[in-house]
């Protein structure tokens, strides 16, 4: 990558103001026209002194994942930060406090684990917001005004930041963070830079004015809003909830409403309620919460009514994991419920890809009548990246068609060229039926003849498949080489960032490799993935769960070997190790899974 | 479908026979009932009302779960979603949401309604959703052909409970009552005139009415829950009660031995879409702060 | 076998680096951490003229690889200012409020640029090259071509000083009594060694008493007062007028300090717990029946390494090595002080 690319990490204690630095620092350098990308992890707990850690990649160019080594790292927090300091590249800067107020224990000081080649700045932070602010809580705010000053990067777009993140409190507060800053800034300035990171101007200062920073769950309100939803239920679960709590905020305000239900049951089923009504009607839930939801999702399938389901993935099984990543529900999000269930299953790989999906979710279950699932998982939901929000809403719903009023009851499982038949929604005349969760005839009726269940068994099938060439929307996408290669790369939901990192690297190395993303992962695009499958003499699937899901999905849809990368470990893939199981495929066309199993495992506990 | 596959529907011969308004009510499809079961009546009331107030059948839905009584809105001519077993309700809301105009009644059996379906009523209730739920109540699962209820009664011998059911009865009405539904009221599958009165004023109530109904299940429950029995158990609310008195219809619901028929409890507060229609207000009179989306 | 002994050393130079790999070498299981005030690993401070001759990166200056600390598992404490040494409990304070125990301390923390005190008031005009990060200010403050005022030109500064001739600057060498140091130069060997001096390019002023430092701005920004009057301009003034123990951290160690620490010949200070080697130390000299200075980067190295063996159980003694020699051989100056 040319130009800038760093990853500066920022890590402390819940009340340190860890994250909400990190918020200042990728909003900063959103503002000024870089490419962000930020993940921040939070402690599992509420109360007590958990770990923050902000992650900020600030780049030239967009990037695709954060890096697996940060160039920067603050400690505010030295208990929590030392353990990974390590994370920090050789010739890269670890900040940390040498003035504390209170005592250390011995080896409890960050300049004592500060590695040989990594280069330590001892700053006063403590100190420094004290005397400029009188309050030491401005030390996270001084931390980023030394960065600003050690980087030499202009201090008034940090200063806009925080005039923004301060709005609506008291003067006094902003006037202290600003302080904070500007002492911060002076001392980093005046200091001997010794690391090797530099920072190059931004080269888009143009887009700046219009970029925003969005996480996958804001991404996903933002599709959602746009596409025009009229209903949402929910129940609160990590790491979904943050899109019903902003939903809660927006919706009013445009005459939609929300309502936090009493389980998930009764969110999908009111979900559902809604959407037979008529209106858009959505929901967003976890795994835990897809449990709950498979057999609605399966009356959903079966009754032929649209609606949408946001699920954003965490480690599992069980109660597993709330604030870790993984990517293991997408078996129950393809196949969960009883019987011959198929739905549209949605998993975007970057958070403008969560507002497409989102945004075309209503379109595509409306359209097919049927449940549509978007499924995100945790480091897509929280992670931050800079986009530049389109100028017209491309989702804006379109007026339903009411029946067409003919003679004779309704039929609204009616045999059609498309498989999707007639709706009528309650209150028009001349559409008056019942559904049922019941085998059914044309009309609705109960039914369980054998000809009856193959036929209707078909329909429900047969007419989702139009939906992997629906007009606006991306459901499989290859990068990289084109034509024959010996190691192709596929791949699904936030892990494709790595891949596509991993995928530049080996281009880099001199590999010819390929990447290809699969977004609609029911139904699938087999014709890409088989097109694909021709080009590749090996193809590579890595993923977050044990078992490789999407490995054997694309495997039992074409009936061909693939290597399966897996990680269950509830943090991101590592760019290095899919590019390691590149370059040996490339070599030897041998995969070591268990050897590379084992390594992740230690690098990602460390 | 087939091209050599042709189905017949009954119904559709039927059509013409049923002519007179209150048949427009009635779906062509045949009640799967037993003959002489309860749920007869509670079919013929609901139709009775719908015609007497006035409502069009496109206007109303019938929202029911699993069991006998679930199967109603396949015999009523309203638009209908037969759902799962216990959802009844968070689908009844959802619809209502979606659509303030419709009239949703959502439908079920005890069994639907206090066994799995028991943890959505408090909400449904307390939120005062503006629906009318209709209650089923024979104290036995008849689709599955006889076994114990939540509101079997205690030594009542069943396939499931051959030794005698040990576990004490629910009493729904306690329960809806300290719910704080807003219409709660009692009817009886023996009396179908009052039984069709109390639906009406049901509907008509704006808010969450629960109106429970007892009804016999004459196949799998030929000792307790008769008609026989039942008849000379049910007596009429008095003509004194208090209906804004929770204390007093609480204390009528307890003496579950002499099941009264009437209006137990009706009260007037906002409901679901009034509170919906508030938060709209409010969103829209206060700024969030920073435009919180744009911001995003 | 008890717990591993907890080995401490202040100071990461050629003293402070040379007696941890001599610790570990003896002493496998040994705690060892080694504290330093610099942000750096270990570099050679008499590199650091190289910056003249186009090294600009500092891990090119390194004298040993980054990953020899991680091989020889000793913990590297940088950024790292003591405050105290309590020589009773035998710990450590550091300035960032933490405390750290030992079992045996060396102190190898060298010494600071001494500065005539009538000049004391103008420390801030002047530019130093005692650390990488200085030495790099200085550097950048000595155009192609400029002017070094050197005050004193002790064997550090001369060192320096012919590598700027070498590399066409122009040096004037202002002396005074430290010139040389820490060599002793008797008046009559004086004069030729000046003239060597100056030989090699450098102008001498000499017999001239400094009294003020001026910032005057323009193309050489500051200059040189002295007492008659008269005065020298260059881009930069530095002063090498030889070196000052750091030893003020010690002063409640309980340990015997005069200028520097008194050891005996074993680097064993008047606390059986705390060694020092190098710039920092003064050594009981049996023949001068006094405490001795030993500068000279050589001796330095030596004196880390000697501790080191001390600390693990030897005895031996750093007794009198042969004493540092000056001459002028083909013109140039040679000093065994260069020697390393």
């Amino acid at each position: 990558m040319h130009g800038t690319d760093l990853q500066i990490a920022i890590c402390g204690s819940a009340g340190d103001g860890t994250i909400a630095a990190g918020d200042i620092l990728k909003r900063t350098m959103a503002l000024m026209g870089y490419k962000v990308i930020a993940f921040d992890l939070y402690p599992a707990e509420i109360r007590g002194f958990g770990k923050c850690i902000a992650r900020v990649r600030v780049s030239s160019e967009q990037a695709y994942s954060l890096k697996h080594h940060s160039d920067v790292l603050v400690s505010l927090h030295d208990g929590h930060a030392i353990p990974h300091v390590g994370e920090v590249r050789d010739f890269g800067a670890v900040i940390f406090d040498d003035a504390p107020i209170a005592r250390v224990a011995e080896g409890g000081h960050m300049s004592a684990h500060v590695r040989p080649a990594q280069i330590p700045y001892g700053a006063s932070l403590r100190a420094i917001s004290e005397q400029a602010s009188g309050n030491a809580r401005g030390r996270n705010i001084a931390a980023l005004g030394y960065l600003a000053g050690l980087y030499d990067i202009p201090p008034e777009a940090f200063q806009q930041t925080i005039m923004r993140k301060f709005a609506g409190k008291p003067e006094a507060v902003t006037e202290a963070n600003m302080q904070a800053f500007d002492a911060g800034y002076d001392v980093g300035a005046g200091v001997f830079k010794l690391d090797d990171v530099t920072m190059e101007p931004p080269s888009y200062q143009a887009e700046g004015a219009r970029a925003v920073m969005m996480t996958g769950n804001g991404a996903t309100v933002r599709g959602l809003l746009d596409a025009g939803i009229e209903c949402f239920f929910g129940y609160p679960i990590t790491p979904a909830t943050s899109i019903m709590e902003r939903l809660a905020q927006e919706m009013p305000l445009r005459g939609a409403r929300l309502l936090q239900t009493e389980d998930e049951i009764s969110a999908i089923a009111a979900t559902i309620g809604a959407g037979y009504a008529g209106a858009r009607a959505a929901t967003a839930t976890s795994g835990p919460g897809l449990a709950l939801m498979a057999e609605m999702l399966g009356l959903g399938v079966m009754a032929e009514v649209p609606s949408v389901i946001v699920v954003s993935q965490r480690g599992g099984p069980s109660t597993g994991m709330p604030t870790k990543t993984e990517q293991s529900d997408l078996n129950m999000a393809v196949f969960g419920a009883s019987g011959d269930a198929q739905r549209i299953v949605l998993a975007p790989t970057n958070v403008e890809g969560c507002y497409r999906c989102a945004g075309k979710a209503f379109e595509l279950a409306e359209r097919h009548q049927t449940p549509v699932i978007v499924l995100l998982d945790l480091y897509l939901s929280n992670r931050y990246e800079t986009v530049i929000p389109p100028k017209t809403n491309p989702f804006a719903p379109k007026p339903f068609e009411g029946p067409s009023v003919g003679g004779g009851p309704f039929r609204r499982f009616a045999e059609t060229p498309t498989n999707v038949s007639p709706r009528a929604l309650p209150g028009q005349a001349g559409g008056v039926h019942t559904i049922t969760g019941l085998e059914h005839n044309e009309l609705g009726r109960p039914s369980d003849l054998p000809e009856m269940h193959a036929a209707m068994s078909r329909k429900r099938h047969e007419k989702l498949i139009a939906a992997t060439e629906h007009p606006g929307l991306t459901v499989a996408k290859r990068f990289g080489d084109e034509g024959p290669v010996p190691v192709g790369i596929l791949g699904w939901g936030s892990t494709f960032g790595e891949i596509l990192e991993a995928m530049f690297a080996a281009q880099a190395e001199g590999l010819p490799c390929t990447a290809m993303k699969v977004v609609m992962l029911s139904p699938l695009p087999l014709e890409h993935i088989e097109a694909f499958f021709a080009d590749c003499t090996h193809v590579l699937v890595p993923e977050l769960n044990y078992e490789g899901q999407f490995a054997q999905l694309i495997c039992g849809a074409t009936g061909k070997p693939v290597t399966r990368l897996t990680r269950a470990t509830g943090t991101p893939m590592q760019v290095e190790d899919i590019l390691s199981e590149v370059r040996r495929l490339a070599a030897t066309g041998q995969p070591s899974e268990g050897e590379t199993d084992e390594r992740g495992l230690e690098a990602s506990l460390s | 479908m087939n091209a050599d596959w042709k189905p017949v529907y009954l119904e559709e011969k039927l059509t013409e026979i049923r002519a007179d308004g209150h048949q427009g009510y009635r779906s062509r499809s045949l009640p799967t009932w037993c003959p002489g079961c309860g749920y007869f009546s509670m079919s013929e009331g609901f139709t009775i009302a719908l015609r007497e107030m006035g409502i069009a059948p496109e206007n109303v839905v019938v929202v029911s779960g699993i069991g006998c009584a679930s199967r109603f809105p396949f015999f009523v001519n309203t638009y209908g979603f037969h759902t799962l077993h216990g959802r009844t309700l968070p689908v009844a809301t959802g619809i209502k949401q979606a659509n303030d105009g419709l009239t949703v009644v959502a439908v079920g059996g005890d069994g639907d309604a206090f066994a799995i379906g028991a943890g959505h009523i408090p909400h449904a209730a307390r939120r005062n959703v503006d629906i009318t739920y209709l209650v089923f109540d024979n104290g036995i699962y008849g689709l599955t052909k006889g076994q114990t209820s939540p509101t079997s009664e205690l030594g009542f011998k069943t396939s499931t409970s051959p030794y005698e059911n040990g576990d004490m009865p629910l009493n729904p009405l306690m329960m809806l009552l300290s719910y704080r539904a807003s219409w709660v009221g009692q009817a009886y599958a023996g009396r179908p005139h009052h039984l069709a009165d109390m639906i009406a004023r049901a509907i008509a109530h704006r808010g969450f009415s629960y109106l429970h109904i007892l009804s016999p299940c004459v196949t799998f429950d030929k000792t307790t829950r008769t008609y026989a029995n039942l008849d000379i158990q049910v007596c009429d609310v008095p003509d004194d009660h208090d209906r804004a008195d929770l204390m007093a219809a609480m204390a009528m619901a307890e003496s579950s031995d002499y099941p009264a028929l009437g209006v137990f409890y009706e009260e007037q507060r906002p409901t679901l879409g009034d509170v919906m229609e508030e938060i709209g207000r409010r969103a829209r009179s206060v700024p969030i702060h920073g435009g919180v989306i744009a911001a995003e | 076998m008890g717990e591993p002994s907890r080995y401490a050393i202040i100071g990461s130079g050629s003293a402070g680096f040379g007696a941890a790999r001599t610790i570990r070498e003896r002493d496998p299981e040994a705690r060892i951490s080694l504290v330093t005030i610099s942000s750096l690993p270990f570099y050679n401070r008499y590199d650091l003229p190289k910056l003249f001759l186009g090294v600009e990166d500092w891990r090119d200056l390194l004298a040993v690889p980054t990953e020899v600390f991680d091989m020889l598992d000793i913990q590297l404490r940088r950024a790292s200012r003591v405050v105290e040494v309590d020589g009773r409990n035998l710990t450590i304070q550091f300035a960032h409020n933490e405390v750290m125990g030992f079992d045996r301390l060396l102190v190898c923390s060298g010494g600071g640029g001494y500065l005539p005190a009538a000049l004391s008031d103008y420390r801030h005009l002047l530019h130093d090259f005692g650390s990488f990060e200085q030495a790099v200010v200085t550097r950048k403050a000595v155009p192609k071509g400029g002017t070094v005022i050197m005050l004193g030109g002790d064997m550090i500064g001369l060192d320096l000083a012919f590598t700027l001739v070498d590399t066409g600057h122009k040096v004037i060498l202002v002396t005074n009594d430290h010139t040389f140091w820490p060599h002793q130069i008797a008046p009559e060997e004086r004069g030729e060694l000046l003239d060597a001096l100056t030989a090699t390019g450098i102008e001498i002023i000499d017999g001239r008493r400094p009294t003020a430092i001026e910032d005057i701005g323009g193309r050489l920004p500051r200059r040189m007062v002295f007492s008659d009057g008269t005065t020298a301009s260059g881009n930069v003034i530095m002063a090498f007028c030889g070196q000052q123990p750091s030893v003020e951290f010690l002063l409640s160690a309980g340990i015997d300090i005069e200028r520097g620490i008194l050891v005996n010949t074993q680097l064993q200070s008047s606390n059986d717990a705390i060694w020092a080697a190098g710039d920092v130390c003064q050594i009981w000299s049996d023949a001068g029946k006094g405490y001795k200075f030993y500068h000279g980067w050589k001796n330095v190295r030596i004196m880390g390494e000697i501790a080191a063996r001390n600390m693990t159980g030897a005895e031996e003694a750093f007794d009198d090595p042969d004493p540092l020699a000056i001459r002028v051989e083909d013109g140039r100056i040679w000093s065994s002080f260069w020697e390393h």
